[in-house]
């Protein structure tokens, strides 16, 4: 069987008031494999995953989502499109308003026709995949964040999605939950097949659920490889990255700006 | 290019690009009402179209219900005051029983409608530009756009209707206590008697004063509840944006609502109505 | 309801197993999804009506199985275990079998490899 690609991100410019995020992003994804996007606060990794995931459009260059151009499926069609993919939000994004079961729920209520019956037990199903069967009639307040999250990727799974994005999976979760979290992501991919592209800057979460991995940087994708292939990458900027580092070539960039000048107030191009 | 002519055309840009402004954030809020009215109609008259029927019975207690005393409470301050501040003049002309004539007139053509669409954008548009704030900071509104569910017909939808409906009603209700406020001043300060009292509003109200006066009820809770879903869902920047929200809503409710009163009375006016 | 796509049931059988308990086998095939598995969970609940003493499902042909197609499975189950009988599933594929682990199934319903394991006894 070829190698297919479930997501194909080309050429991909985008910017906010007149202000670069993405300066021409080429990213591919092949189906069934986890693909960790990394990168610094700021690198345009969100920015990525909104559009991948249709939530915003790009001033030039594409993303085919399962053999759709985004770019050119109408309403209708993109609603069709995203009953295929699920997302985990940073925050969970649980609707307040509604106990957690009836989060899970609601995508079936709203899109399917099943049974009410049907409905229950796969609420439950899923649930019970994130471990928070016994909190289902909770409202979202009443629980950490770590379960917000929980209950947001159960509510992804709801419609059984064959590509589940992430974003932050682990940010602001104690080491063990994220450690769960991370396990239930590799499983759903090792055992469902389901495609994942995670976004993170957690590099232990990283290595350990990535098939593949994509730096970013500058709205630019500097590097993508295995893990094995970042741990031995000779690019200091990778390296820097990896490691966690306060010297290398990020930090450098800042070091190259005219401090002197600018606080000093000599500087002839000083508006620029 | 001499300095002042710079200027001068500096204040022409910054006008235009306020003028633009303005114009995309109407143009912005009259999608958003042709959005609501397409998906209000579909989910009232085409039959299998589910339109949440739950959440529009938890938006009508929201909006009405709980906003209901102090309208009442407000409605019947106006009443007397509208009675003690007409007594005087019209004792000069000894026709002091016609308070009731006024009041009613005023109270059910204007104060009614007016005063209680303003009472509820402080407390429903307020409410709901806060909540659906709230919501798009949490991403709660990109979840939904994420699932395939508009936020339009599962959050706007609702809330608008409920805000329409329930703006007509407790305006029935104001009219009532309005004259009701008027008559205790009436029975209890000017010694105008009940059946005079009661006859004299009944006179002078007719069925088109009614009709004008809901009218303008129906259309204020559509502006309140459609600035504030706007306002709302256009939240950037957090919890402080959800405060900014909040406040525009109201100061832009209150205004839109005095501007939309005029045209509406202009327009009843002239066409005698 | 015949208004369901019934396209993935093949098969209906009533048997009688050697130690003569009354056994009804539904053979599935092809994708038990969200489009097929209400007319699934409709015949399994009808076939559970009938209250025979074994229910068995053949998994065997099913490549594609979604939560909707378990949770039509965890409903018969339900119904069986309701009356006193027993519901075997068989031979589902390592896909199908890995769906039921995600949702730790696999401990609560009986899954044998093979219709005969299923018959015998």
């Amino acid at each position: 069987m070829p190698e297919e690609i479930a997501i194909s991100v080309e050429e991909l410019v985008k910017s906010f008031d007149g202000h670069v995020v993405l300066d021409g992003v080429n990213l591919q994804v092949r189906r069934g494999e986890t693909m960790v996007v990394m990168g610094g606060s700021g690198c345009g990794k969100s920015t990525l995953l909104r559009h991948m995931i249709g939530s915003i459009f790009p001033d030039s260059g594409r993303v085919v989502l399962l053999g759709e151009d985004l770019n050119e499926l109408d309403g209708a069609g993109l609603d069709r499109l995203r009953l295929r993919f699920g997302i985990l939000f940073q925050s969970g994004a649980l609707f307040n308003s509604m106990t957690v079961g009836e989060n899970v729920a609601l995508p079936l209520v709203e899109h399917t026709e099943l049974d009410p019956a049907t409905i229950e037990i796969m609420v439950k199903m899923k649930l019970e995949a994130v471990g928070l069967r016994e909190h289902a009639d909770k409202m979202p307040a009443q629980i950490s964040g770590g379960m917000k999250k929980r209950a947001g990727l159960a509510r992804a799974l709801a419609l059984d999605p064959e590509i589940l994005f992430y974003d932050e999976p682990s940010a602001g979760l104690d080491p063990v939950t994220s450690a769960e979290i991370d396990q239930l992501i590799m499983d759903l991919s090792g055992k469902l097949g389901v495609t994942s592209v995670v976004v993170t800057h957690e590099m232990d979460s990283a290595f350990r659920i990535a098939s593949r991995m994509a730096m970013l940087d500058r709205g630019r994708v500097v590097a993508v490889g295995t893990p094995a292939e970042f741990r031995d990458s000779a690019d200091p900027m990778v390296k820097q990255f990896i490691n966690g580092l306060a010297e290398g070539p990020i930090t450098a960039r800042r070091q190259e700006s005219n401090y002197e000048e600018d606080i000093l107030g000599v500087s002839p191009r000083h508006g620029r | 290019m001499s300095e002042s002519a710079g200027r001068k055309l500096g204040v022409v840009a910054r006008l235009g690009s306020a003028l633009l402004g303005l114009f995309r954030y109407i143009g912005g809020m009259g999608w958003l009402l042709a959005d609501t009215v397409r998906l209000a109609a579909r989910g009232l008259f085409v039959p299998g179209v589910k339109i949440g029927r739950p959440a529009l019975a938890a938006q009508m207690i929201r909006v009405g219900v709980r906003s209901l005393g102090i309208v009442m409470l407000v409605h019947l301050f106006i009443g007397i005051i509208l009675a003690l501040q007409m007594a005087p003049v019209l004792r000069d002309f000894e026709m002091v029983d016609r308070v009731a004539t006024i009041v009613a007139i005023a109270q059910v053509r204007e104060l009614g409608p007016l005063i209680t669409a303003i009472v509820l954008s402080g407390f429903a548009g307020a409410a709901i530009a806060a909540e659906l704030g709230t919501m798009v900071v949490g991403e709660e509104i990109e979840a939904l756009r994420a699932q395939a569910l508009d936020p339009v017909r599962f959050l706007v939808v609702p809330r608008v209707l409920a805000t329409v409906v329930m703006t007509v009603c407790l305006t029935v209700l104001a009219d009532l206590v309005g004259m009701f406020g008027a008559y205790l001043t009436g029975a209890g300060a000017l010694g105008i008697s009940t059946s005079v009292f009661y006859h004299t509003s009944v006179d002078a109200l007719t069925v088109r004063s009614f009709l004008t006066g809901l009218t303008k009820a129906g259309m204020f809770g559509l502006l309140i509840s459609v600035i504030a879903c706007f306002e709302g869902l256009r939240v950037g920047g957090g919890a402080e944006g959800v405060g900014r929200a909040t406040t525009r809503t109201v100061v832009y409710s209150i205004f839109s609502l005095i501007l939309a009163d005029c045209v509406f009375t202009i327009l009843f006016y002239a066409y005698d109505l | 309801m015949s208004s369901y796509d019934s396209s993935a049931i093949s098969q209906v059988r009533a048997l009688r197993t050697p130690g003569g308990v009354q056994a009804v086998v539904v053979t599935l095939q092809g994708e038990v999804d969200l489009q097929h598995s209400p007319a699934v969970r409709q015949q399994l609940i009808d076939e559970a009506g009938k209250r025979p003493g074994r229910l068995v499902v053949d998994l065997s042909a099913v490549n594609y199985m979604d939560s909707s197609g378990v949770a039509s499975l965890v409903e018969t189950l339900q119904r069986v275990r309701g009356y006193g009988g027993e519901l075997i599933l068989v031979n589902p594929t390592a896909r199908v079998r890995s769906i039921f682990e995600i949702a730790r199934l696999d401990r609560i319903f009986r899954i044998l490899t093979d219709l005969g394991e299923a018959m015998g006894e």
